[in-house]
């Protein structure tokens, strides 16, 4: 149950998280996986992470750049669009006063 | 599972995924630079392809762009998971085709602006659906009124067509609810011989006339100038027709 609630949040929230790790520039698919399970997210699946970078770019919040590499098969590089980084800002917002809300009722009922 | 056995594995998943991607419309070159990317990700994690990604078909519906075939996640109308598939077919299947969907439970909402079926299936109680489709060329006054003591429900039209659908419930009851559906059927464009015999005869007797016509002037430039103007040509009336129809879809 916990860890089915768990997921439904994550899934809710990847597409922000994908785009709040690329602000600092771009990054690579398992890159990104790395830095979110650092964060505190668990191991990621290339199966989850994968359609959201997709259908990121689709929405033009990203683009993605393929470069060869001198060993191995070559990488997509994503980096975030000025939509991204707009979309980051109010959908981060509005993640945040979602989370406010949460906290104050939890507090009420005493959660803490 | 040895290290040779895994990259076997590998390679073979991501090679299914590449057909399954390339089957959903992907141009080659996005899929080449996908199954790359995946390539290295799956070197750097050192997983194994199908426990990273999920199931081949699922994974690859997933990574194609919206409308290629994806079954969309569960929408958020009520508490119901629901399945969304799109996909086209010419007039000689698509009846055909609608009954043997509606019996796998996919629900006709509409038809999209590209010609589409948006169909959608519950996935919590899927339900067994019918078809009809009737030529509504000369406009569809009293057609709908027609039909519906009957239990058919107007569900979408494209240029000369309109689609009614009726739930099998009504006649067979709760017999037509399933137990189990088959998956999203991971090809979305289902045209018939027919239809790619239609259109070769089509091109093949637009190329003859505008030989023809260059022979005849001994000039190149004048035969395609003459499929040109065939082609606009019949793009005007067409243009004309489309028109008609939505002044008087829009009409009170």
């Amino acid at each position: 149950m916990t860890a089915d609630r768990r997921a439904s949040w994550f899934k809710g929230v990847l597409d922000l998280l994908v785009l709040a790790s690329l602000t600092d520039g771009e990054s690579y698919g398992y890159d990104i996986a790395k830095q979110l399970g650092a964060a505190g997210f668990g191991q990621i699946k290339g199966g989850t992470l994968y359609p959201v970078l997709n259908r990121l770019e689709e929405a033009g919040l990203v683009v993605a750049e393929f470069r060869a590499t001198a060993k191995g098969p070559g990488r997509r590089y994503y980096s975030l669009t000025a939509a991204g980084r707009e979309v980051l800002a109010e959908q981060g917002e509005l993640w945040l006063a979602f989370d406010g809300s949460v906290r104050a009722v939890l507090a009420k009922a005493g959660v803490r | 599972m040895n290290s040779v056995e895994t990259a076997d594995t590998a390679a073979g998943y991501l090679d299914d995924l590449g057909a399954r991607l390339r089957e959903l419309g992907l141009p080659a070159e996005h899929v080449r630079v996908t199954v790359a990317d995946l390539a290295a990700h799956l070197a750097e994690c050192g997983g194994v392809a199908e426990e990273e990604f999920g199931p081949v078909e699922e994974f690859a519906r997933e990574l194609a762009p919206e409308g290629a075939g994806r079954a969309d996640p569960p929408g958020p109308d009520g508490d119901s998971r629901v399945e969304v598939w799109r996909w086209t077919a010419d007039t000689f299947v698509d009846e055909e085709l609608l009954g043997r969907f509606g019996d796998e439970g996919w629900e006709m909402r509409r038809v999209d602006a590209l010609g589409r079926f948006v169909c959608h299936r519950d996935l919590d109680r899927p339900q067994r659906w019918e078809y009809r489709r009737e030529l509504v060329s000369r406009g569809r006054e009293g057609l709908d009124e027609r039909l519906a003591p009957e239990g058919w429900e107007a569900c979408g039209d494209w240029v000369v067509y309109a689609w009614f659908k009726r739930p099998r419930a009504a006649s067979l009851g709760p017999a037509a609810e399933l137990s189990t559906v088959p998956s999203v059927p991971s090809r979305w464009n289902f045209f018939s011989r027919r239809f790619y015999a239609l259109l070769g005869l089509l091109a093949a007797a637009l190329a003859a006339s505008g030989v023809t016509v260059a022979l005849r002037d001994g000039d190149a430039t004048s035969g395609l100038g003459y499929v040109a103007g065939l082609l606009a040509g019949a793009a005007v009336p067409v243009a004309g027709f489309l028109a008609w129809r939505r002044w008087r879809s829009r009409r009170p």
